[in-house]
């Protein structure tokens, strides 16, 4: 699911790069173009993604794993 | 610019380094008795001293000096290179982290030999991990001797014999305890410098990252925020990103570091700690890339080092001076002997662990033997380096360091992946995977335009395309199945469902 949701945001970025160049070059901001800020994006996903894992694993995960354990 | 010259505060700040480095390798010598103190600390680490340990041996001379190059020289495009190599960490923390932590204990053919036959996975197995770790070493030694020739006016030779010397002394005589410390300081060493750095970059801006890069696109062209020629095809930029983030999660320095922690729960926090620590550390090298493009210019760059490696040195000294110079080489030289000593460390545990130990004699070696193995290996590969590091002098770095990436996701991911998840994979299938992955991968750079147009000089190359992984990762996914389902092994998948509470539950 996760690997699926970072695959998703990654490649789809990454499409963006290899398809719309233009698009990319955007500004939204001064100083800011779109492909930055989607760029930024990525990693702030990735790290929220990673974030959501350990949260989820920490909590619901062991203990279903220790039920299977017992 | 005093780049070239002896500078005696960064010789000061590396003889300081290496002095504290080689106390902590007597302090881990002592402790260093077996061969699970030598491969994996005991399995002591803690999460966070893990998640900067994996943060240390993950960002690369290619990733600081290599990627700052890149933004400064090229702007956006560089940034593709920053965001690939992270999202490869939660690649790696969903699908891998705690089933290798469960199942293996020292190499991630472990996990696969584990549940398959283990003569013919774990040759196969070591071919693909030794090719992608002489491809990283390569880089890096390449890039250590330069780099030690810019910035202490050594010669090259030298600069690369006095890190393979190094690197030997911490692997050779403090093992992983050793190895995971010199990780450490220098994660924190390199957070701590390019942190310092960006913000002294944003200082000249008002503390406005916007500002910054609204001066970049008002001296170089609006071009610079956007993808530019790096990309020019969709096809091999899609291949460059697909090897960048399925790599990490088939190196094998990385992979093994999970078996330095007590159990699964510990490989997962530290995976946590380790995505935080590099995300944050490729958005400061959008600020420093930008930074020395607006700072220093791309002539004033491309004048010392045609290829941009010396941009975030140079900015150093722009905005520090010479003292901030000299700490910022001491921590680019700390970066390299950190990811060397990691690399050579894996390198000894495939050779005398997968196949000393496990293909020569069976399994049965004593633990004595298996050290003794495992130190002679690292002397092996020590020279193998220096050697290897004066052969290829000259070589681009980033595309060595792009051709280990590409082997990795060909040739370890998908058997790895495969043999955590699919019920059905056979021995067969796994061995010709990994070595269809690391066969396909060389025989397709060879073929490349980078081989054959830029280094050959030949009229045409045969494989269209520069980075290989959109061809070779889905050929080595299909031949593992392929051959999985045309003569399976029903003993196999048996084998496969006792070991599966082992491996995703921890329990023997």
């Amino acid at each position: 699911m996760l690997t699926a949701c970072m695959m998703a945001v990654y490649f789809g970025f990454i499409l963006l790069v290899a398809f719309n160049k233009p698009l990319l070059g955007t500004r939204v901001a001064t100083g800011l173009s779109l492909g930055m800020l989607l760029g930024a994006s990525v990693i702030l996903v990735a790290w929220v993604l990673t974030w959501v894992y350990v949260r989820w694993a920490n909590t619901h995960y062991d203990a279903a794993l220790e039920r299977l354990r017992s | 610019m005093s780049l070239g010259e002896p500078n005696l505060i960064a010789i000061t700040f590396f003889l300081v380094f290496i002095g504290l480095s080689l106390g902590i390798t007597v302090w881990a010598a002592r402790r260093t008795r077996t061969a699970d103190h030598f491969y994996t600390a005991g399995r002591s680490v803690t999460a966070l001293q893990n998640g900067l340990a994996l943060a240390g041996d993950y960002m690369s001379a290619a990733s600081f000096l290599g990627i700052a190059g890149l933004v400064s020289l090229s702007g956006f495009d560089g940034l593709i290179y920053s965001i690939g190599w992270l999202v490869g960490w939660p690649i790696v923390m969903f699908l891998i982290a705690e089933p290798l932590r469960n199942l293996g204990r020292y190499t991630f053919a472990d996990v696969v030999a584990a549940r398959l036959r283990q003569t013919p996975i774990r040759i196969a197995a070591a071919i693909g991990a030794l090719a992608v770790i002489s491809f990283y070493l390569i880089a890096q030694m390449v890039g250590a001797g330069n780099l030690i020739r810019l910035l202490f006016g050594l010669p090259y030779e030298s600069a690369v014999v006095i890190v393979g010397g190094v690197m030997l002394a911490y692997v050779l005589f403090g093992g992983m305890i050793a190895t995971t410390w010199v990780q450490i300081i220098k994660a924190l060493l390199l957070l701590g410098g390019a942190t310092l750095m960006a913000l002294l970059v944003l200082a000249r801006f008002g503390f406005n990252p916007l500002a910054l890069f609204e001066a970049a696109a008002t001296k170089y062209g609006n071009g610079v925020l956007s993808p530019g020629r790096l990309v020019n095809d969709p096809i091999d930029a899609m291949s460059l990103s697909l090897g960048l983030m399925l790599g990490t999660a088939g190196l094998p320095h990385i992979l093994m570091r999970f078996y330095t922690v007590p159990d699964a729960k510990t490989a997962r926090t530290s995976v946590g700690y380790a995505t935080a620590f590099i995300g944050f550390f490729y958005l400061l090298t959008f600020v420093l890339g930008f930074g020395a493009m607006v700072l220093l210019g791309r002539d004033a760059i491309t004048r010392v080092d045609a290829g941009g490696n010396m941009a975030a040195p140079l900015l150093a000294e722009v905005i520090g001076g010479t003292p901030f110079l000299g700490f910022i080489a001491a921590v680019s030289f700390a970066t390299i002997l950190a990811v060397v000593a990691g690399l050579a460390l894996s390198g000894a545990a495939t050779l005398s662990h997968d196949l000393w130990v496990n293909v020569v004699r069976g399994g049965h070696a004593n633990p004595r033997e298996e050290l003794l193995v495992a130190r002679s290996a690292t002397v092996l590969l020590a020279v193998l380096a220096i050697a290897l590091g004066i052969t290829f002098k000259g070589q681009n770095v980033a595309y060595m360091v792009g051709l280990a990436f590409a082997i990795a996701a060909s040739a370890n991911f998908p058997a790895l992946v495969l043999s955590i998840f699919w019920r059905r994979l056979t021995t067969r299938g796994a061995q010709v995977s990994m070595l269809a992955g690391t066969a396909s991968t060389l025989l397709l750079i060879w073929f490349s335009p980078a081989i054959q147009l830029d280094i050959l000089k030949n009229e045409s190359a045969w494989f269209p395309l520069r980075n290989p992984g959109i061809v070779s990762i889905p050929l080595s996914f299909a031949v593992a199945i392929a051959v999985s389902l045309l003569s399976p092994v029903g003993a196999e998948q048996e084998h496969f469902d006792r070991l599966e509470r082992q491996l995703h539950l921890g329990v023997e």
